[in-house]
């Protein structure tokens, strides 16, 4: 038999039974939406955890720590590590490592004619700023070993104060101080110019220097920061407790690393070889990776119960199909008799059920698409209940319940698929009637 | 030489019913020249149906063989039993068996739908076997909308739609009146005989026997009588 007729004879065969088809589809609809209902409240809540998250940094960004946490039968143990050169050299060799980069801070400050301003100065690679997802909104970057340079971040320039009146910067107006064009100069000692100052305190040097740029706002510490080059930072640094008489600073273990990865995908693979070479890291990964697994148990359990009522529906299939066999016994027979090839006999049930299976996916899909609309618009409180109703940091409310593409046609797929398991057993079963039973019974 | 489309040989069937056995057909023999119009005749029970469905391949036989063509069908698998009824055999039967959701046309087209002709063609054929059968007015009725000698024509005009080479029909007038029994009869002795077909027909009633070339006497399982009725080979 040619495909289009035997999806016809199906058809006509589906459309016999109007009340049963009808009743029988409903069931896979309620099955399919509960379903893709259940699990697209999963995803809305795994999506606003994402953005959470990306609020509050960068997903790819590895933090890598001066100490090892070592975990042993009898609870964990801290162990001081050594983060050098060789060891940021190692860590780039690392497969998907984009870039590395030593991490140093120190505070200070900065001194422009009568003002002044707190800073912390954030040493690092300047070859990483670009990698790290900084993008100059003035000026432009700093360049590799380039020193009495600044690059300021968006709130840093905000600091500067006057020490005789205390007015801080100036509210509702320009800036005191524009660090683009007026002179500053930098000094490691910060209590520089206050009247709280330890007047036998040995003079710190000041730093003549110039600003290469301002930042755009990343949301986060770094707004707040001024950041030079690590090794320029390194030497004022021990200019300054030579100049103390406090030198016997570490000076060849940095602080901290931070390690760019080029994917999302080989965080993980990053972070473990990371820790193989004892070394402690951060990554907000870890802290996503904990919500997914919770995420994964609480979607695995919403679609448990969606399918639950798919499962029924599947049972709602067969019997429609069995007892339209029983009905059709007659029917079939006769069609042996004629010469219907035994294999179309059961394909023309399989279809069948495969119709009543993908009309429920689709009806079931449509209904959920409005569901998940209703929800978004009016579930608010709804939302806060389960652990959605995440807000953007625009202001604009996430979605509760998300359907992405690959759900809706999974849904319909799936919802097709249970229709021809379902209809597997009727379909043999017709198959295997014998056609002398079938036409001999009046 | 006589050309001889079915050939039967020390056919037999044994049920089984608890634990007796009931021989249904007993050491048959029997050929079937083609264009001929055979009719086997008998009592409820005497095994004249049973006899038909082995010729139909629907049934096997305990013991003997079938030929068909010169070929033994109780050795075909049942794909290529379908294969070969889609080619060589149209059926009658007594309670017409259309397809209810089916129109006239669509149900006649049936047996060319499972050979897997396209619709214009097998359409084109069923409309001119429904012609043939004088149901050009009825073409889009479904059968629930025809009385029991329209529905009996569309089910020859079913058995005739592919060409097959034989008919076989069982008691196909069992449910009709007199009147259309004889209309039905006619028409099926003519259209077979127009087309060359091969008729063997099952009923227990002597009066529609007496339309066949050849009457064959069935009891208890064994052929008892032959009867020559020649007029159409004559012809």
């Amino acid at each position: 038999m040619k495909f289009t007729d035997i999806i016809g004879l199906a058809l006509k065969n589906f459309l016999r039974r109007k009340v049963r088809s009808f009743l029988t589809i409903l069931g896979v609809t309620i099955g399919t939406a509960a379903v893709v209902v259940m699990l697209s409240l999963g995803i809305g809540m795994s999506e606003g955890f994402e953005k959470q998250m990306e609020m509050m940094g960068s997903l790819t960004t590895i933090e890598v720590n001066r100490y090892y946490y070592e975990e042993s039968p009898r609870g964990g143990r801290t162990e001081p590590a050594t983060i050098d050169d060789k060891v940021i050299e190692a860590i780039s060799q690392i497969k998907g490592v984009k870039v590395v980069t030593p991490v140093m801070w120190r505070s200070a400050k900065l001194v422009s004619g009568k003002y002044m301003a707190w800073a912390q100065l954030y040493g690092i690679r300047p070859e990483a700023l670009e990698a790290l997802g900084y993008v100059p909104a003035e000026g432009r970057l700093l360049n590799p070993g380039e020193h009495d340079m600044l690059l300021f971040g968006v709130g840093a320039t905000q600091n500067f104060y006057n020490p005789k009146t205390s007015r801080w910067g100036n509210p509702g107006g320009r800036p005191p101080v524009n660090v683009m064009t007026d002179r500053l100069e930098l000094t490691l000692d910060d209590s520089y110019g206050e009247s709280w100052a330890d007047p036998n305190k040995k003079p710190a040097k000041l730093y003549r220097v110039r600003t290469a740029g301002i930042l755009e706002p990343v949301n986060d510490q770094m707004d707040w920061c001024v950041v030079v080059d690590i090794g320029y930072l390194q030497k004022i640094v021990r200019e300054y407790d030579i100049s103390q008489g406090t030198f016997s600073r570490d000076t060849t273990s940095y602080e901290q690393a931070l390690v760019k990865v080029e994917d999302v995908h080989q965080v993980d693979y990053v972070l473990q070889e990371i820790k193989a070479m004892k070394l402690g890291t951060f990554s907000l990964q870890d802290i996503l990776k904990g919500m997914k697994e919770q995420l994964f148990m609480i979607q695995a359990v919403l679609g448990g119960i969606g399918a639950m009522s798919l499962l029924v529906a599947a049972l709602g299939i067969t019997n429609t199909m069995v007892m339209s066999i029983y009905e059709r016994t007659r029917e079939i027979g006769v069609m042996k008799v004629l010469g219907c090839l035994l294999t179309d006999i059961r394909k023309l049930f399989l279809w069948e059920a495969g119709i009543i299976g993908f009309s429920g996916g689709v009806i079931g899909l449509l209904l959920s698409l409005l569901a998940s609309y209703l929800l978004n618009r009016f579930g608010g409180d709804l939302g806060g209940l389960i652990g959605g109703g995440i807000y953007a940091p625009d202001g604009t409310r996430l979605p509760i319940s998300v359907i992405p593409v690959w759900l809706a046609a999974a849904a319909v797929g799936f919802a097709t698929f249970v229709g021809l398991v379902s209809g597997f057993y009727p379909a043999n079963r017709a198959m295997k009637l014998s056609a002398l039973e079938a036409i001999r019974n009046e | 030489m006589p050309n001889n489309i079915i050939e039967i040989r020390n056919l037999r069937k044994v049920y089984h019913v608890g634990s007796e056995k009931v021989v249904a057909l007993n050491h048959i023999t029997l050929d079937i020249e083609a264009g001929e119009f055979c009719c086997l005749v008998g009592t409820s029970g005497s095994g004249k149906s049973t006899l038909l469905n082995m010729l139909a391949g629907l049934e096997k036989p305990s013991l003997g063989t079938v030929r068909i063509k010169g070929q033994a069908i109780e050795k075909m698998s049942e794909k290529q039993l379908a294969r070969f009824r889609q080619e060589n055999i149209g059926f009658i039967f007594q309670s017409y068996n259309l397809i209810p959701t089916l129109t006239a046309l669509e149900n006649t087209a049936m047996p060319l739908i499972f050979r897997g002709m396209p619709r214009k063609q097998r359409e084109a054929l069923a409309r001119e076997a429904l012609q043939r059968v004088g149901l050009a007015n009825h073409m889009a009725h479904r059968p629930t909308q025809m009385s029991g000698g329209q529905q009996q024509r569309v089910g020859i005009a079913r058995a005739l739609v592919s060409r097959p080479p034989i008919v076989f029909a069982d008691e196909p007038t069992g449910n009709l009146d007199s009147k259309t029994t004889r209309e039905v009869m006619e028409l099926m002795t003519s259209t077979t005989r127009d087309l060359g077909q091969t008729l063997v027909l099952v009923t227990h009633d002597l009066s529609i026997a007496s339309y066949a070339d050849r009457i064959i006497h069935i009891s208890d399982g064994n052929i008892v009588k032959i009867v020559n009725n020649r007029k159409r080979l004559a012809k």
